[in-house]
């Protein structure tokens, strides 16, 4: 294979890389504090409701909180996927720009 | 190379160069520093008030907290109104992720949907219901601290994803 092509090709996977192990530690860090603070609302209605804190009316509100919290760290998760994929393909383009605009100088 | 062949060359480069810098993609909306910020603020004034009634607190008291209610509440909703007022992309990208997702048996990502913008909305709702828990009984230690806990991942939701849109 032509050199200029095995360059373009690993420039262009060192921008993806770059970007996506950035991005992909930020999402990791977010999942598992989203998952561990759900577990433990869990438990506090939990206990909320047994000792009385908490009456059947703020139950139904909790209750519904929790899966309004859980439908939207999905939603979270999704929009913070197309924000990566937008900056990886715009990355991409970048380098193939440069490489056509060295080309015409 | 005659001077048209030359020409032709320069200008098949030119088309190239425009059609790939209008291959460039918008998938998310635009960055908002204010958005950033007044989240900020706006958080910590939140969590200062959650905590100031940790151990529980009852109706003869809730006159001094109403204000600090009512503020808490339109700030949150004047951020989903600047969240939402955003212009949403819609291209073909858009399309094929959702056409992906639907295959996988996953609900799609709706355009006009900022989980930002959802966030706010609930934190606001979160507060309202707690003010008028306040109001007609007062609330007890683990009630603030389910309210606590749901305000908080919340905003960690909302943080999370405008912080993703500086790009």
């Amino acid at each position: 294979m032509d050199e200029k092509v095995v360059n373009l090709i690993t420039e262009i996977k060192n921008v993806a890389s770059l970007i996506l192990e950035k991005d992909i530690s930020s999402v990791r860090g977010f999942s598992e504090r989203q998952v561990e603070a759900i577990a433990k609302q869990t438990i506090i209605i939990q206990k909320g409701v047994e000792n009385g804190d908490i009456d059947k009316e703020l139950k139904e509100f909790f209750l519904d909180g929790l899966e309004a919290m859980t439908t939207n760290f999905v939603n979270t998760l999704k929009g913070i996927l197309s924000a990566t994929i937008e900056t990886v393909w715009n990355a991409i383009i970048d380098v193939l720009w440069k490489v056509i605009d060295s080309t015409v100088k | 190379m005659s001077i048209i062949s030359i020409r032709f060359v320069q200008l098949t480069l030119l088309c190239s160069m425009l059609f790939i810098t209008s291959c460039k993609t918008v998938l998310a909306p635009e960055y908002d520093k204010a958005i950033v910020e007044s989240v900020s603020v706006t958080s910590q004034k939140t969590m200062s008030f959650v905590a100031s009634v940790s151990n529980g607190v009852t109706q003869e008291t809730f006159k001094n907290r109403e204000p600090i209610y009512n503020y808490l509440i339109g700030a949150f909703d004047a951020l989903k109104l600047q969240a939402r007022a955003r212009p949403v992309p819609r291209n073909v990208a858009t399309k094929q992720i959702n056409k992906l997702l639907k295959i996988k048996g996953h609900t799609t990502v709706k355009d006009e949907y900022y989980p930002s913008a959802f966030a706010f909305q609930k934190i606001a709702e979160t507060l309202t219901k707690m003010k008028d828990t306040d109001r007609s009984k007062g609330i007890k230690p683990f009630a603030v601290e389910a309210f606590k806990g749901q305000i908080e991942i919340f905003l960690d939701q909302a943080i999370t994803y405008e912080s993703f849109l500086k790009r």
